[in-house]
């Protein structure tokens, strides 16, 4: 035995030992007893610690996986020599790699149990990634354990995990980000920065809405395409149901579903998904309609529509927040304000089917919500402005009084000098 | 028939009065001159409606005048406080869930409800300004001196017991502003050293402004506080009377007029001087009634508002300051920080000091010069920084407050998370680093 073979053995024997007390044997120990392994015999730990502390902390950990299930070689050894002879892998090759994963992964009956699909490997070898890596031989696609790491392997729901919703975004910007590799391809690197300005990005990351779709909500996860400009209405629509109804319903709908015009993509934008604010409605009809064309004026009559409603909308706010003010109690009007923000959240959907009678209808009820709140609130002031009306007997009593009082002083002194 | 009825009154009302007459004797008139409503000494040889008549004829000594209102003020002050917080009390509900729509069904629907409250809030105010006024007066006409400072001692008591009416009602609107701006004090005082943790929580009864303080500080406001303050109302008031009002600046000597006993003595009726009846009580009408007037006509004209009901999950973006102190320490802590805060603290305390160190027979202002420069300095820059508090009108709440001392025990953080500002959220392993890993 070599003398560094020695000292391995020995560090070996002392973290296995129970007597030890520490960490890594008691784990080793019970590790052992699962997977029916005396634990003293276990050798891949001797070297690889830190490798063992990372698998750990992992989905496969607890399921019974060890280090020779991926990588092969006699784990009872604690030579490297001997411990990495007979069918040892070492590090497989990006290729091999998805294999390795598929040889459980792509077993339905094995995947069943934890509620898995097991098309993972399909689906990849169809998308981009897939036909880079396995097609071509490309290893800049990402395999696997580029985008799931290769030993501390969690799942999505755990918040730690690179394909958490919150993580995903910076997990594909890992080489989406990455301005000289993307050039490779002929791909911009704004993606990531435009999403988390996004309506997407901020609901995610600032109302930690997990319904917002991140990065493969749209493009999917393994099998990871862009969706084809034709394809986006049916892609946004997945979520915004309502939006897409009302927009296959209005006369944009057509030329969508014929792929004439855009669809979403003709006013918002892909990887931005911004709100557009009401007042750039009409400056979006003229970029495809002429100035002068009819379709410009029905553009203006929305916008002027929603601009309207949102004013009245804030005017009633207002009106809320000055009887807050005065300690009035004011739930009837929050309870019609509510209703005003519906219909005017309403207006944000009918518009997208350019029927300007439906808009109407909605910004009346906008207008009328809002306006019994306005009035309730100038009536109440008028009845506090009342109040000030007391100030004149209230003066006239305190003068008279004053005036009286001061008088009989006066008189009083005179009667005393004279 | 009106007049039947009118005549029938009177005989009833005589009947009772000649009933009292009867049946007691002028020493019930003690009870009258304990809270605060008869001045002169009381012959107690007389009928009590013969005695009651003498001791409003009471003469006061010629240089009684206006400014003597000042204390009488204060108290007519104390005793709409007490009405309007009486009629409050019937319609305030003090728990964490009623508290603030009972303050709307007040303001907004009972009768008059609002005028109730905006004058109780407007006296609150008007007693501390009155309050110092009466003080000034006192100090700089050396009123405190032998034999008159225990008096003082009882006044700055008062004034004590005041600042605790108003640092407990301050919190009842339960709103906002009020929750916060306790919480801003609570976490003050808990940052003083060793004591001061312990000595919050105990105010508290929580480890922030919770139901439990809401609680003990209606029980203190409303029941604790306004007993203290008739007890050492009734002794400040005796001492008045049995020490006498303070002889003009220009007098180096008083005669000693100390008596044993309460008894009334005859050498004590002055010869001159003004009567009490009905000179002075005419006076006094005429402040009482500019008061009130002013009173009210600040309640209809500057109602206090009311901030959203109280959240300990959400710190406001301003504190409005709807309290004279709060004015004074909101423009301090503005215009001159923490220490200037502390500096003039210290000064007020100084002031309070100064007459039980002062007790020479000195009484000019110019025989007194470090008094008069310690007094102008606190009672100018009082009202200097009432002003400022009052134009600077609200604070930004302290950044510490949402993970204040207090705070942070037991109000979670909401989940934080960084967020993102750009391309790279975090630094994030690298991909080279796990490439490595894997070949390993």
């Amino acid at each position: 035995m070599s003398r560094r073979g020695l000292i391995a053995a020995i560090g070996g024997l002392v973290l296995l030992s129970p007597v030890a007390g520490s960490d890594a044997a008691r784990l080793a120990a019970q590790e052992g007893t699962r997977s029916n392994q005396d634990a003293s015999t276990y050798g891949c730990i001797v070297c690889h610690a830190d490798m063992r502390r990372a698998f750990a902390q992992g989905a496969h950990a607890e399921r019974g996986i060890r280090c020779h299930t991926c990588h092969g070689g006699d784990t009872s050894q604690v030579e490297v020599a001997t411990a990495h002879r007979g069918r040892f892998l070492g590090a497989p090759s990006k290729q091999a790699t998805t294999e390795l994963c598929a040889s459980c992964h792509s077993d339905p009956n094995q995947m069943r149990q934890y509620g898995l699909a097991a098309d993972q490997l399909a689906e990849f070898r169809t998308s981009r990634h897939g036909e880079l890596l396995l097609g071509r031989g490309n290893a800049d696609a990402p395999t696997c354990t580029d985008c799931h790491e290769a030993h501390t392997i969690r799942p999505a729901n755990d918040a730690r995990s690179m394909v958490h919703p919150t993580n995903i975004p910076r997990t594909c910007g890992l080489c989406h980000d990455d301005a000289a590799l993307m050039r490779k391809y002929g791909l911009s690197v704004d993606q990531l920065s435009r999403f988390m300005a996004g309506a997407h990005g901020k609901a995610i990351f600032e109302d930690r809405n997990f319904a917002a779709p991140t990065c493969i909500g749209c493009h999917g996860s393994h099998a990871a395409l862009p969706p084809d400009v034709t394809e986006i209405d049916h892609v946004c629509g997945k979520c915004h149901v309502l939006l897409a109804d009302a927009l296959y319903a209005g006369p944009h709908g057509t030329p969508s579903l014929t792929r004439r015009i855009p669809g979403c993509l003709g006013c918002h934008t892909n990887h931005g998904t911004e709100r557009l604010p009401p007042e750039q409605i009409s400056e979006l009809c003229v970029t495809c309609h002429a100035a002068e064309s009819s379709m410009a004026t029905l553009g203006q009559e929305i916008e002027e529509q929603v601009l309207h409603a949102r004013g009245e909308l804030e005017l009633a706010a207002e009106a809320i927040a000055r009887m807050v003010k005065t300690g009035r109690d004011v739930s009837d009007e929050r309870f019609r304000y509510r209703a005003a923000y519906t219909a005017y959240q309403q207006l944000a959907k009918v518009q997208h089917s350019l029927d300007l009678e439906q808009l109407e209808d909605l910004g009346r009820e906008v207008r009328s919500n809002a306006a019994v709140v306005r009035s309730t609130a100038e009536a109440y002031a008028e009845e506090r402005w009342e109040h000030n009306l007391l100030l004149m007997p209230l003066w006239f009593l305190t003068l008279s009084g004053v005036a009286f009082a001061a008088f009989k002083l006066r008189e009083l002194g005179r009667v005393s000098h004279g | 028939m009106i007049r039947l009825t009118l005549a029938a009154l009177r005989r009833a009302i005589v009947g009772v009065w000649d009933d009292i007459k009867a049946s007691t004797d002028a020493s019930l008139l003690g009870m009258a001159r304990f809270i605060g409503l008869l001045y002169g000494p009381i012959d107690r040889s007389l009928s009590i409606d013969q005695a009651w008549r003498k001791a409003l004829r009471y003469r006061l000594a010629p240089h009684v005048g206006w400014r003597h209102a000042l204390g009488s003020i204060t108290y007519l002050l104390f005793v709409v406080l007490v009405i309007t917080g009486v009629l409050l009390a019937i319609f305030y509900r003090p728990s964490v869930q009623e508290a603030y729509p009972s303050i709307q069904h007040i303001v907004s629907e009972t009768p008059f409800g609002w005028l109730v409250r905006d004058l109780h809030h407007w006296s609150a105010n008007l007693i501390v300004i009155v309050l110092l006024m009466h003080m000034a007066r006192v100090f700089f006409e050396a009123a405190y001196k032998p034999p008159r400072e225990t008096n003082w001692l009882i006044g700055i008591l008062l004034l004590f017991v005041v600042l605790l009416f108003g640092g407990t009602g301050y919190l009842l609107p339960w709103d906002q502003w009020s929750y916060w701006t306790l919480t801003e004090v609570m976490t003050a005082i808990a940052r003083f050293p060793l004591v001061g943790r312990r000595f919050a929580e105990a105010i508290m009864g929580d480890v922030i402004p919770s139901g439990a303080t809401l609680s003990r500080f209606f029980a203190l406001h409303v029941i604790v506080l306004p007993w203290i303050a008739f007890a050492l109302l009734g002794y400040h008031f005796t001492l008045v009377r049995r020490r006498g009002i303070a002889p003009p600046m220009n007098v180096e000597r008083e005669r000693r007029r100390q008596r044993r006993s309460g008894r009334y003595s005859p050498d004590e009726q002055a010869k001159e001087g003004v009567p009490f009846y009905p000179n002075h009580l005419l006076r006094s009408f005429m402040v009482a009634v500019v008061t009130i007037a002013i009173a009210i006509t600040l309640a209809i004209l500057f109602p206090r508002g009311l901030a959203d009901p109280a959240d300990p999950y959400a710190v406001p973006g301003e504190l409005v300051s709807t309290w004279v102190p709060v004015d004074v320490s909101l423009a301090l802590i503005r215009l001159a920080g923490t220490w200037g805060f502390t500096l003039f603290t210290l000064l007020g305390v100084s002031l309070i000091l100064v007459p039980l160190l002062d007790r020479g027979p000195a009484r000019r202002l110019r025989e007194r010069p470090v008094v008069a420069v310690l007094g102008l300095t606190f009672f100018i820059g009082y009202v200097a920084l009432w002003i400022a508090g009052r134009a600077i009108g609200s604070v930004t709440p302290s950044e510490s407050l949402g993970t204040g001392v207090v705070a942070e025990q037991v109000v979670p953080s909401p989940p934080s998370l960084a967020v993102p500002d750009g391309n790279r959220a975090e630094p994030v392993p690298a991909p080279e680093a796990q490439r490595e890993r894997g070949v390993r």
